[in-house]
C-alpha cells in the first residue's frame, strides 16, 4: 500500500503540475471567473471518476485491499459548511490549496513552503482544539481518524 | 527541457485524474485526500500514523511535481507569488500566505476534506456532505476573491 500511495501521489502531482493548477495566478484567475481551465479539469475528473464507481459498487465488486466496494459518505454537518467556508477563505488568500501547494513547492516556488507549514500548523490546531474538547473525533472524516467508524466517511 | 507545454488541456489533465480518484476507492476504498495526507504526514512524523501510505501519498505529490516541473522546463528556485509581489513587500506576503495556510487546514480539518478529498473525490463517490463542501468552499473563495480584487483596486 505504501508503494500504491507514493505511486499515486507521483501521478496526481505530475498532473496538477501538468495542468498549471501549482500555479498562484492560474488558481487566482480561477477564482476571478477569468479561468475555466480548472473547473473543467475539476468537472471532468469527477464526471470520468464517478461512472464507474457506480458500476463497480453496484456490482459488489471486491477491492484488492480492503474488502468490498463501498466508498464513504457522510450527510451534511454543520462542521462540512463551516470549516469550508474557511477553508474557502484560505484558499482564495493563497490561491493555492493542499495539493497544489506541495506541487508549487516541487515546482521551486519557495513561498509554497510558507503555504505548506501554515497548513500544517492548521490542521494541528484543529486536531488539538478536538481532542481537547472531546468532541468529533472519530466521527470526523476522509478515514483519517484513528479510529474510523463503521462506513468511514468522506 | 521543454518536452511538455506548460499548461497541457483540461480534457487530458481532467480525465487522467478522474482515473486516479476510481482507482484508489476500487484499489482500497480510499478518498485520495490531500489535507488527509499532511495529517498523516505529521503522524508519520510523530510514529503514529493510522494509515503511513498517505505519507508516501504526500511525498509522492512534491515528487511528481519536480517530474513534471523539470520536463516543462519550469523547474527553477522562484517565489511563486510575484503578483503578490509586485504589490506587497516580501515579509507582508509571507504573514499573509502563512496565515492562509493556517486557515486553510484548520478549515479542511474541520471540514474533513479539501478540494481534493470533497472536491474531487467525495463528489464522485455522490456523498451529499462532499457536494454542499465544495458548494461551500467554491462560493466562498470566489466571493473573497472579488473582495481582494477589489479592496486592491484590481491589483490582485
Amino acid at each position: 500500500m505504501k508503494l500504491v500511495g507514493l505511486f499515486f501521489g507521483i501521478a496526481f502531482g505530475f498532473l496538477i503540475a501538468l495542468g498549471g493548477l501549482n500555479e498562484y495566478e492560474v488558481i487566482h484567475n480561477m477564482l476571478l471567473l477569468e479561468d475555466f481551465q480548472p473547473y473543467l479539469i475539476m468537472g471532468s475528473a469527477v464526471a470520468v471518476a464517478a461512472p464507474p464507481l457506480w458500476l463497480l459498487e453496484r456490482r459488489g465488486f471486491t477491492t484488492p485491499f480492503a474488502g468490498r466496494m463501498s466508498p464513504g459518505r457522510s450527510q451534511v454537518e454543520r462542521h462540512h459548511i463551516v470549516g469550508s467556508a474557511i477553508f474557502g477563505t484560505g484558499w482564495a488568500m493563497a490561491g493555492t490549496c493542499p495539493a497544489p501547494a506541495l506541487a508549487m513547492t516541487g515546482s521551486g516556488a519557495m513561498l509554497g513552503l510558507v503555504v505548506v507549514g501554515g497548513m500544517f500548523a492548521g490542521l494541528m490546531a484543529r486536531d488539538y482544539a478536538e481532542t481537547r474538547s472531546g468532541v468529533g473525533l472519530a466521527d470526523l472524516d476522509l478515514g483519517m481518524r484513528t479510529a474510523p467508524k463503521v462506513g468511514a466517511e468522506i | 527541457m521543454d518536452l511538455l507545454p506548460d499548461r497541457v488541456a483540461w480534457y487530458v489533465v481532467g480525465p487522467l485524474i478522474g482515473l486516479f480518484v476510481a482507482g484508489m476507492f476500487a484499489l482500497a476504498n480510499k478518498p485520495l485526500g490531500a489535507s488527509g495526507a499532511y495529517v498523516q504526514t505529521i503522524a508519520a512524523i510523530r510514529r503514529r500514523a493510522s494509515e503511513p501510505w498517505r505519507a508516501w501519498y504526500f511525498a509522492g505529490i512534491l515528487i511528481g511535481a519536480v517530474l513534471a516541473s523539470a520536463l516543462q522546463g519550469k523547474l527553477q528556485l522562484r517565489s511563486g507569488y510575484e503578483l503578490m509581489l509586485d504589490l506587497w513587500s516580501l515579509p507582508t506576503v509571507v504573514v499573509v500566505l502563512a496565515l492562509a495556510g493556517v486557515v486553510m487546514g484548520y478549515g479542511a480539518r474541520m471540514a474533513g476534506g479539501c478540494t481534493s478529498g470533497h472536491g474531487l473525490c467525495g463528489t464522485s463517490a455522490r456523498s451529499v456532505a462532499s457536494f454542499a463542501s465544495t458548494a461551500t468552499f467554491m462560493s466562498v473563495a470566489i466571493g473573497v476573491t472579488f473582495t481582494l480584487h477589489w479592496l486592491t483596486g484590481g491589483r490582485l
